[in-house]
């Protein structure tokens, strides 16, 4: 398909030159298509940026479906089986990664890059799903009104992972893997039944005590 | 590692007693070690404050009140950190021997695997999930091993042991062991240059135990090595199914040794068992000259059948013995050196433990506690066989590093001695010893010599 053709020309050009073309122009010519095919699909070379990172999630998400015990998983499994699935990919596209990373590293630090947009909206949409499904295993507690900003608090989890496996120095990124196993931990500690929950009872009750 | 029958699904913990919590991290470590120095400072400050009162304090009162707080401090951090600071103490005494129990608990505790990480660790090995690489994986782990965790596994009619190891374990153990050392010399009052060699044949050990590789090559190895022993029994190792983080062996059956007493088995049936162990100790040290260093008991599966079996598991500490070292070692446990005072002086002399420098009264004292630890330690050999039922040889044991430990003029002494190599070997013979007499078994000891 054009589409695809278009992508992996660009994907190998910013491998070997570790740098996008300097026009469209540049690469439709090497293509040997007219400028305005390239238009058709994307307006921009960063939106191929974008769906390429929302290529590794999908892929991802799928690989790690295919898991004979990923029905078995509960929700924390599940999420890091997303986890070190996206990372071997990753891995093996770790030059690529880094670099458009660091092309649209945003000034602020915890903002997020713009490259991520589309694989947030995905993965966001993937924690959700979950998470949903995790309430009815108990593993996540109910807390409404709070548990809908849950996908946006482990879109930062996301970031803490990249951000980690971007600088993460140990072979074969062993230390990324075993944050991983800590964050993911922590995460599901946190949107477990926990103190936070019987604390709010007792605030409740005690609230509701005294306009009795 | 240890290895549980089936139907055991709980962790093993070698004494039963329960594990308090553990600070994992290394900024939970390091936050750990700041307290330590905080109250060793603030015990400084108290002993000069009594000082200055006019009170009649020694600097021992001091070291005890230090080596209290370090003491309480590293059994709550177990782990990497743990097995260096029972190692400085070996050699020291600084710590008392009767905690080695407490020793023995000391595990790598972190919380165990999730199973996309074992399943990571597959793919990354064999890319390949264990489920298509076994028959039957259990997903959830059996046990945690020192550095790792236990998964039981089927492939065709063979039962499998698959160790895992915990991603990241040989730098953690590195950075624990940088965070540990600065500390620890400063709070037992040692010279970096002078427990160098200890340090660095502790961290090499350490650092032996993560390669499973090598684990591997060395299981094969003795097991074939030890094949005519009778009563033993080795896992066969599946080098196809291993790799530097994973480690495929035969599950083998068996009890721990506690559980295995509360069947109570027969005299005869513990007297074989002790026998076997025996023989395999003499073997390795005298014949192989390299030694299956960590006789924890939860590296042992015994049973009853034909008279008493044991297997053996874990090759991740082995001590190769030099032979001068083997040498000096025979020779300070034969009998006939105890009677010679100037054999033993010239022996101590080459094991580094007395220096020509020395002064004729430490010299003396150094001898004399050496000839009080070698008549007991070696007491087992001079005689050709050895009741290990009676517990008050290893009391005695235990006691003699007690009183090493009260002795003013020891406790004095900054700077350890005697060679490096001589850490596991004390740790082979004290853990040996242990084992034979909670089995209570009864050993021709003079046979095998």
């Amino acid at each position: 398909m054009e589409k695809d053709r278009i992508k992996q020309a660009y994907f190998d050009y910013v491998l070997r030159k570790n740098t996008p073309p300097a026009s469209v122009f540049k690469l439709t010519k090497k293509l040997g298509i007219p400028e305005a095919e390239f238009y058709r699909f994307y307006p921009n070379f960063e939106a191929i940026d974008r769906e390429i990172w929302a290529d590794f999630g999908r892929q991802a998400r799928e690989q790690a479906s295919k898991e004979p015990v990923w029905p078995e998983y509960s929700a924390r499994e599940k999420l890091l089986g997303f986890y070190f699935t996206l990372l071997e990919i990753l891995k093996q596209n770790r030059s690529y990664a880094l670099q458009s990373l660091r092309r649209y590293m945003p000034e602020v630090p915890g903002l997020t890059p713009r490259v991520l947009d589309d694989f947030r909206q995905d993965f966001q949409a993937f924690v959700g799903g979950i998470l949903r499904a995790g309430q009815n295993t108990d593993e996540v507690a109910n807390r409404p009104v709070l548990q809908e900003r849950y996908p946006r608090l482990f879109w930062q989890q996301a970031l803490f992972v990249l951000g980690f496996f971007a600088k993460d120095n140990s072979l074969n990124f062993e230390r990324t893997d075993a944050a991983v196993e800590k964050a993911v931990r922590l995460s599901f500690d946190l949107v477990g039944p926990n103190t936070f929950d019987s604390a709010l009872d007792l605030a409740r009750f005690l609230f509701q005590s005294r306009r009795r | 590692m240890s290895n549980l029958p089936p139907d055991g699904a709980a962790p093993e913990l070698s004494n039963g007693q329960p594990l308090v919590s553990l600070p994992t991290t290394k900024v939970a470590r390091a936050a750990r070690f700041a307290k330590t120095g905080l109250k060793v400072g603030a015990n400084y400050v108290k002993h000069y404050a009594k000082r200055a009162a006019g009170a009649d304090v020694n600097a021992d009162d001091l070291h005890a009140a230090n080596a209290a707080e370090l003491y309480g401090t590293l059994s709550q951090m177990k782990g990497s950190v743990l097995k260096v600071a029972q190692m400085l103490a070996m050699e020291k005494n600084i710590l008392p021997t009767a905690y080695s129990e407490q020793f023995a608990q000391a595990q790598y505790q972190t919380p165990p695997l999730s199973g996309p990480l074992v399943v990571k660790a597959f793919r990354d090995a064999f890319g390949k999930s264990p489920f298509e690489l076994f028959d039957e994986f259990e997903p959830t782990a059996r046990q945690a091993a020192s550095i790792g965790q236990v998964h039981f596994a089927r492939l065709g009619a063979k039962e499998l042991a698959v160790k895992v190891q915990y991603p990241g374990v040989a730098s953690s153990i590195k950075s624990d062991l940088g965070l540990v050392k600065p500390v620890a010399l400063r709070i037992l009052g040692l010279d970096e240059a002078q427990v160098r060699p200890y340090l660095e044949e502790v961290e090499t050990r350490l650092l032996e135990e993560t390669d499973y590789a090598l684990e591997l090559r060395r299981g094969q190895q003795i097991a074939e090595q030890c094949a005519h022993l009778p009563h033993l029994e080795f896992p066969r190792y599946y080098p196809e199914l291993s790799s530097a983080r994973i480690l495929s062996m035969d599950w083998l059956p068996g009890q721990h040794l506690r559980e295995f007493l509360q069947t109570q088995p027969s005299q005869e049936v513990r007297n074989q068992l002790g026998q076997a162990l025996w023989d395999f100790y003499m073997f390795q040290l005298n014949e192989l000259r390299q030694v299956h260093a960590d006789p924890h008991p939860g590296n042992f599966l015994l049973r009853a059948d034909e008279g008493g079996t044991v297997g053996v598991l874990d090759f991740g500490c082995v001590k190769e013995i030099p032979t001068e070292v083997h040498a000096i070692f025979t020779a300070l446990l034969a009998p006939e050196t105890l009677d010679d005072a100037a054999r033993l002086l010239s022996l101590l002399e080459e094991a580094g433990v007395l220096r020509s420098s020395d002064s004729a009264a430490r010299r003396e004292l150094y001898l004399r506690t050496l000839h009080d630890s070698l008549t007991l330690v070696g007491q087992p050999f001079r005689q050709p066989t050895f009741d290990f039922g009676n517990p008050a040889f290893l009391e005695s044991l235990y006691a003699l590093g007690d009183d090493l430990l009260q002795k003013p003029e020891l406790r004095q002494e900054r700077e350890p001695r005697g060679s490096e190599h001589f850490i596991y070997l004390n740790r082979t013979y004290v853990g040996l010893y242990a084992l034979l007499t909670e089995l209570g078994a009864f050993v021709r000891t003079g046979a095998a010599a």
